[in-house]
């Protein structure tokens, strides 16, 4: 699809996301073995034949730099478009942290000015999806409207107090939004993924700051909902989608991946998700590997018991360590007699010899990166 | 005009590889797939790579399309690079004559236009049919150290076996005094691992004479090192120690895989200092379902087992159903192995379907073999040994 850019804006509330996100963007967290959750997120900008891809970075995005590189993967190194990390800078009016979405893409008005396309997907970082945005672009264009929303009916991406929602006539268009509301009374989760004409967008968000505002959905969409200015309409995904926003659905997610129906749902033939090349050699089974229901990427060594986990690239499990319902993130090693249940290890986490870690089912135990247990 | 190269290297992979039979059918040799994510030529390349050789010329003519396409723009070996990189080399029509490569040293007399380019001190030449983990910038220090005009990487192999190779006979200071191809009383163990490195003025002079000598066979074995023996060249013998393998038949194949499994691995592959790079496959994880049993197994991603797996190596994106057993084989990509249906000791190429209660090898015996998209009916027999493509007569 010709004439698209994309944009993902990576900060935002990641607080209940605890150590997991204290040295990395929620958009750099590693899931479902061998993925960051943007990777979801950039691969559906890219199969939807968009070229031009600007990432807006805020606290902690060494470690999506070092993930994203040149953009090579994601065939986003050309000449003329490619990946732009755009990280935050000081001025006059941006001291450190942008206040709201809308300071951040204000902050980044140089690269919208300079992009040539005409038309716009803004998508945030915490939802995973695996989305034809191609089809959202073409409704959009369709439709002619001035902005185009995509949400989900999926009941489990409710939260209280938390999201917003929308209201959507049979036609599409969006006839109300209910931002953080205590319950809220609509069944559709916006994604937080828009289309909109490129320098319409600079020219809103240009506007909306200079009047002290900073959130987008409250501030611009809700208002321009409510005020009638302009032809906002809404489109449903059907796929499967998951926000990452607290430990307990960070693991739903791995856990749901290991459903092989789930699985083909969010990794589909037509859609490739993308993602840094390590190469590690093929996951080794040693003479008494056990293991029933677990996804295991390659570079794994696994010699104990492994059930209902997920196993990240180089992760180690000596013979007689039993490991269950865990997630276990790059180069983790759990060493001889080790047992651990319900738990989630950061990066180059250790479990030494015959330490037992059991979680409650309801609140994974996350052991932090580095840490020798 | 090109920045100048200390050295480059060519890659021959021309080759048909009859002897791996239906598997080199409708690909080149070197385009095979080996050890679950790899093909063999992965491993010259990423030895280039890891040996900060960034130009490497690969020599194609027998069913390059495949190879073609897995070269690509050589990014996954770090070849995409402006001044240098990889390049796919078939041959192609002059002014007045169009002619296939005739032999390995014509192969490279025909594109030494494209080393020229580079003007380069040294070119290293390889072959595309071996799995080994080698520094050639080691093998060029010593050849440059010992101001050769050639240096040829020997391995020592079992005295019994000598005679199945090319042997180097060599003095004291590993000086090459002899060459002996296949001889029949061996006077060193020391064979030709295929390769070389040269200083380029002394080759392109014998590259030239061979190519004016009309009853030349044109072969870097069988002409240029013997007529620069013969002439007294400083020529070096280097001393390669190391897993190196041979993948030349069906049996050396399924060998040099099964390999992989030895504790301790005898090639290792985890080294993160000399990794071996491949086109990833971009799948996900493998899955490993309930109910499934896997031990002593090299599996990688987008595979999905159900059954059981023993001893085997499966490539990207194998589905083994509920109930099938594989043991002691290699299966390679997207192939899948339908419910009840049993591989044992066997070769199943890509995108091929054991079809539910059929049963491929045998216990013992030779290595059976399933050729690319090669559908198995349903409860159908492939014994030991037997090579089955599309027009097999179940």
């Amino acid at each position: 699809m010709k004439d698209v850019m994309g944009m993902i804006y990576t900060g935002g509330n990641d607080a209940r996301l605890r150590e997991l996100t204290t040295t990395r963007a929620v958009a750099a967290l590693p899931v479902a073995g061998r993925y960051r959750v943007i990777d979801f997120l950039a691969s559906s900008m890219v199969n939807a034949g968009i070229r031009n891809v600007g990432i807006i970075t805020q606290k902690n995005y060494h470690s999506l730099m070092d993930h994203l590189g040149s953009g090579k993967e994601w065939n986003l190194h050309g000449k003329i478009n490619g990946l732009h990390i755009l990280p935050p800078f000081l001025t006059r009016e941006n001291v450190g942290l942008y206040p709201g979405v809308l300071d951040a893409i204000r902050s980044n008005t140089n690269y919208l000015v300079r992009s040539k396309q005409e038309t716009l997907v803004l998508s945030n970082s915490t939802i995973i999806y695996n989305a034809h945005l191609d089809e959202m672009v073409q409704f959009y264009r369709d439709t002619g409207a001035d902005i185009t929303l995509l949400y989900t009916k999926d009941p489990s991406m409710k939260r209280d107090e938390y999201g917003t929602y929308l209201n959507v006539d049979e036609s599409g268009n969006v006839t109300d939004v209910e931002v953080e509301p205590t319950h809220p009374s609509c069944e559709n989760t916006y994604m937080q993924v828009l289309v909109i004409r490129r320098e319409f967008l600079i020219e809103l968000v240009d506007k909306a700051v200079s009047h002290g505002l900073h959130d987008l959905d409250r501030d611009l969409i809700q208002r321009m909902v409510q005020e009638k200015q302009a032809k906002i309409n809404a489109v449903e995904y059907k796929g499967l989608c998951w926000s990452i926003d607290s430990i307990q659905s960070f693991f739903k997610f791995n856990m749901d991946v290991l459903d092989p129906e789930k699985r083909r749902r969010i990794f589909r033939d037509e859609l490739p998700v993308f993602t840094k090349v390590r190469d590690e050699m093929p996951a080794h089974y040693g003479d008494n590997a056990q293991v029933i229901n677990s996804l295991v990427a390659d570079g794994c060594q696994i010699e104990g018991t492994v059930e209902n986990s997920v196993l990240f690239r180089g992760v180690k499990i000596a013979p007689n360590a039993h490991v269950k319902n865990c997630i276990i993130m790059q180069d983790g090693q759990v060493h001889e007699g080790g047992d651990i249940v319900n738990c989630i290890l950061d990066k180059q986490a250790v479990i030494k010899r015959n330490s037992r870690l059991i979680g409650p089912d309801a609140y994974p135990i996350v052991i932090a990166k580095d840490v020798v247990v | 005009m090109l920045r100048k190269k200390t050295c480059i290297a060519m890659l021959l992979a021309g080759g048909q590889g009859s002897r791996l039979g239906i598997l080199t059918k409708n690909v080149a040799k070197p385009a095979i797939p080996y050890g679950g994510k790899y093909r063999i030529i992965d491993f010259p390349l990423s030895n280039c790579t890891n040996s900060g050789i960034d130009t490497v010329g690969v020599l194609t003519q027998y069913q390059p399309l495949e190879l073609n396409a897995y070269i690509g723009n050589g990014a996954p070996w770090d070849l995409d690079i402006n001044d240098g990189g990889v390049y796919v080399l078939p041959p192609y029509q002059k002014a007045k004559s169009l002619e296939w490569y005739r032999g390995t040293a014509n192969a490279i007399y025909q594109n030494m236009a494209f080393i020229e380019q580079y003007n380069p001190d040294y070119v290293l030449i390889l072959s595309g049919d071996h799995i080994y983990k080698m520094d050639y910038n080691a093998m060029l220090n010593f050849h440059v150290r010992h101001g050769a005009d050639a240096t040829i990487a020997v391995r020592e192999v079992p005295w019994e076996e000598a005679s199945r190779f090319g042997i180097m006979n060599t003095d004291s200071e590993g000086r090459i005094v002899e060459f002996e191809e296949k001889p029949k009383n061996p006077k060193s163990n020391k064979a030709s691992m295929g390769v070389y490195i040269f200083t380029w003025e002394k080759l392109r002079k014998y590259l030239t004479e061979d190519e004016a000598d009309k009853k030349s066979s044109n072969d870097f074995g069988k002409n240029i090192i013997p007529n620069m023996l013969g002439d007294k060249q400083a020529m070096f013998a280097y001393d390669f120690v190391g897993y190196w393998k041979d993948v030349g038949t069906i049996e050396s194949l399924w060998e040099a895989n099964m390999d992989l499994l030895d504790e301790p691995m005898p090639i290792d592959m985890h080294d993160k200092k000399w990794r071996i790079f491949a086109r990833n496959a971009g799948m996900p994880p493998h899955y490993i379902a309930k109910g499934a049993t896997v031990c002593d197994t090299l599996i990688t991603e987008g595979c999905e087992v159900y059954g059981h797996v023993n001893r085997s190596i499966l490539f990207a994106g194998v589905v083994v159903e509920e109930g099938a057993k594989v043991e002691h084989s290699v299966v390679m990509p997207g192939t899948i192995i339908r419910r009840g249906a049993v591989v044992k000791r066997a070769i199943i190429a890509e995108n091929a379907v054991i079809s539910a209660g059929a049963v491929v090898g045998e216990d013992e015996g030779n290595i059976a073999v399933v050729g690319n998209g090669v559908t198995v009916p349903p409860g159908a027999k492939v014994p030991a040994g037997e090579q089955v493509d599309e027009a097999y007569a179940f």
